[in-house]
């Protein structure tokens, strides 16, 4: 039969006698699967112009409905959002799943992208375990054989135990072959899931066998994934079968998941994304075969190569030399600000400007607030546009490029051992990688670590040791001629990093949570991503920093004028001098308080007179790193962690700081080095 | 949009719900990914209608 005689959408070659009759219930068609996998080709293909769009009930969700005619039975075909799982997580998931789960469908098409087969058939399997009628289309198969990627649909559908069909959805190739696998699961009686069923491992299963007997029956959904999703603790699920029960029924529910968890070393997520991924690495390696060489290999060769041990560490040390040290500590840092700040400022912004002050305020101490030592504009909007600009602008071109290149989730896979022993997993390098834009934002995404400990950990290490990315560039800046100073003050640094961070998981009670994420492929960064991710991220920076150094400079002209200032800095010098640095550096530590930048800019002008030595230098960039967090991070960990452990915080990293950099300043000392 | 860090996509509206839980309350101009808690700047306006045209004229070739 031909194409068009199975398949016949009610929008276009309708026939006389096709349409049911008003009222008469229809099977539901649900197109499931991940984002662009061609959903939505699929689903046009299916029912044709005459689509319905409206938001599902409670959510602004929309949901696209049409109507297909497949070998003379009317059936409603629902496109679905995008869902990765049957575990959701956003809304539209949440909404996906509710359809998937309480809709009765007559068929549960999932489409996958045949090229990325391996990414997508755990939700094959999932939707197979839940006991739905499943069709899989392997849609974009033509460009999967481009790849020379060989499926053997056959075989598939053999281990499966479901219809397995290719599809190019765009051109509308194996529509019939799908609309018969359609109608085929659609006759059939729902029975027990087909294939064999996916072994959780001992502990997970034996989880699933306390829970399962307590469940009563549910849209013909399996009893195994219904307690496979309230494991996981799925809202949607928990409220389908603890609303609607008895208090009794709801009580031993209740009983049992709590008994089964207690079974459990890690997540119930963990166990089953592991045993769903390698049961999908079995069945591919039965049935589809990839090209052995080419494009893929050499990305998935070099993939490991970033998360060896042995391979990564090197590859990081040699994206932090290129990345860090060449383009943003000496391009950016050196180039970039000598530029804009001697040439654009010194010849022609500051002149200018003082001008145009002196020739509009007759008074002196106006003047100051403008175009003095730390006016508006001599200070404050140098430091941000001369000094912090071509800094993070260089540095956010560096992150953005190994962000679009897929290196950060290896670099959490390299890290992961590392972090183990100091209390973490490779999941706290979000909030470690966010640290070095920003570590007040950062501080606040550390809320979603596992555990307090975790939490508590990461706040610490992230106020002590991490430096943004502005006092990153700028200290990359300071020592970019010395290699050696450099080299000295990320040995200190790290040093301190993992010290600490050893001792805090020490002396910290609480469990280690595992980590797992699916890693995205490795690609080439694109350009276009790069300069919009660098643009949004300068955007975003120079929207926060410019007003915050303003408020810093007219903070200072009060403090000027009220002597507050020269107090707290005659106060801080005795403290400067006991780690070896000159008076000045009393000022950067000061300014370091409103922002750790500005204090690194700070830094960095008292570098440019040549007023530190080398050694010097280096211990007043290892004492400013590791000083107090600025202003704004220390209200955001009041806020997340409380004042107790904000202050506790505080006092411990002053303490820290000054005795690393005493330390550090007698060991160079006695050692009689020069850097 | 596509999460820079685990590569899953989301809805940028939908994923601002978490700004109502958060101290900041969307200050920050940032997006973060539901599903694995990364967090990106939020695009300017300047890039959303340069993208807003680039689709229309993508779209318009196409048909």
């Amino acid at each position: 039969m031909s194409m068009q005689g199975m398949l016949r959408r009610f929008g276009r070659g309708r026939k006389a006698g096709t349409m049911p009759s008003a009222g008469e219930a229809l099977g539901k068609i649900l197109i499931v699967g991940s984002p662009n996998v061609g959903k939505s080709a699929l689903f046009n293909r299916l029912t044709g112009q005459y689509v319905t769009v409206s938001n599902y009930p409670g959510t602004t969700v929309e949901i696209c409905r049409g109507r297909s005619s497949i070998l003379q039975r009317h059936f409603e075909v629902v496109d679905t959002p995008g869902i990765y799982s049957l575990c959701p997580i956003t809304d539209e998931e949440r909404v996906a799943c509710r359809l998937v789960l309480t809709e009765r469908a007559a068929a549960v098409v999932h489409v996958v992208d045949a090229k990325n087969i391996r990414r997508m058939l755990g939700l094959t399997l999932q939707l197979i375990e839940a006991n739905l009628p499943v069709v899989l289309a392997l849609n974009m198969a033509d460009e999967a054989r481009q790849l020379r990627i060989a499926i053997d649909a056959d075989r598939l559908s053999t281990i499966l135990g479901i219809p397995v069909v290719e599809t190019i959805a765009i051109s509308g190739g194996g529509m019939a072959e799908l609309a018969a696998a359609i109608e085929s699961v659609a006759q059939t009686k729902r029975e027990a899931a087909g294939g064999e069923p996916v072994d959780y491992g001992a502990a997970l299963e034996r989880a699933v066998n306390t829970v399962a007997p307590t469940l009563g029956d549910d849209h013909g959904i399996s009893r195994r994934t219904r307690a496979l999703l309230l494991l996981q603790e799925d809202p949607a699920e928990a409220s389908r079968v603890l609303g609607r029960r008895s208090p009794e029924h709801t009580d031993a529910v209740l009983q049992a998941l709590h008994d089964a968890r207690a079974l459990l070393e890690h997540s119930p997520h963990y166990y089953a994304t592991l045993a769903l991924r390698g049961r999908s690495d079995r069945i591919l390696d039965a049935a589809v075969c990839f090209p052995p060489r080419g494009r893929h290999s050499f990305r998935e060769t070099l993939s490991r190569l970033c998360m060896h041990p042995l391979t990564g560490l090197p590859l990081l040390a040699a994206v932090l030399y290129f990345g860090l040290y060449v383009f943003v500590g000496k391009f950016g840092a050196g180039t970039m600000v000598d530029f804009i700040q001697e040439t654009v400022f010194g010849r022609y912004v500051t002149p200018y400007v003082e001008q145009a002050v002196n020739a509009l305020l007759p008074w002196p101490v106006w003047r100051d607030l403008f175009v003095g030592d730390y006016g508006i504009v001599t200070l404050g909007i140098r430091y941000a546009v001369a000094i912090v600009l071509p800094i993070v602008a260089t540095f956010f071109i560096a992150f953005s490029i190994l962000e679009d290149s897929g290196y950060l989730p290896r670099l959490a896979m390299l890290i992961d051992r590392v972090f183990k022993k100091i209390g973490l997993n490779g999941r706290a390098v979000i909030p470690i990688v966010l640290g070095f834009g920003c570590d007040t934002m950062a501080t606040m995404v550390t809320r979603t670590l596992e555990t307090k400990r975790e939490k508590v950990i990461a706040s610490l290490l992230l106020a002590l040791a991490i430096p943004c990315s502005a006092q990153l560039g700028v200290i990359m800046g300071l020592l970019a001629g010395r290699p050696w100073a450099l080299a000295v003050w990320a040995a200190f640094v790290t040093g301190v990093f993992l010290l600490t961070g050893f001792l805090a998981a020490r002396l910290l009670p609480g469990q280690r949570p595992s980590f797992y994420m699916e890693l995205p492929p490795l690609r080439l960064p694109r350009v276009g991503n790069v300069l919009v991710k660098t643009y949004s991220r300068m955007v975003w920076y120079f929207k926060e920093v410019l007003p915050l150094f303003i408020l810093a400079s007219v903070l200072i002209w009060l403090g000027k004028l009220t002597g507050v200032f020269d107090l707290a800095v005659d106060a801080l010098k005795p403290v400067v001098g006991a780690i070896g640095l000159p008076d000045g550096a009393a000022k950067a530590f000061l300014f370091g308080f409103f922002r750790r930048d500005y204090g690194a800019a700070g830094l960095y002008e008292l570098q440019k007179t040549a007023a530190m030595s080398g050694r010097q230098l280096v211990v007043a960039a290892i004492t400013l790193t590791l000083f107090l967090p600025c202003i704004a991070q220390l209200l955001i960990l009041k806020k997340e962690r409380g004042w107790k452990m904000a202050l506790t915080t505080s006092i411990g990293i002053c303490v820290v700081a000054l005795a690393v950099g005493w330390s550090a300043n007698a060991l160079l000392t006695v050692l009689k080095v020069t850097l | 949009m596509i999460c820079s860090f685990c590569g899953k996509e989301f809805d940028e509206q939908s994923a601002r719900k978490a700004c109502g839980r958060c101290s900041v309350m969307g200050g920050c101009h940032k997006v973060k990914c539901p599903h694995c808690d990364y967090e990106m700047p939020e695009e300017p306006r300047l890039v959303k209608w340069l993208r807003k045209l680039w689709n229309k004229r993508h779209d318009h070739a196409v048909r």
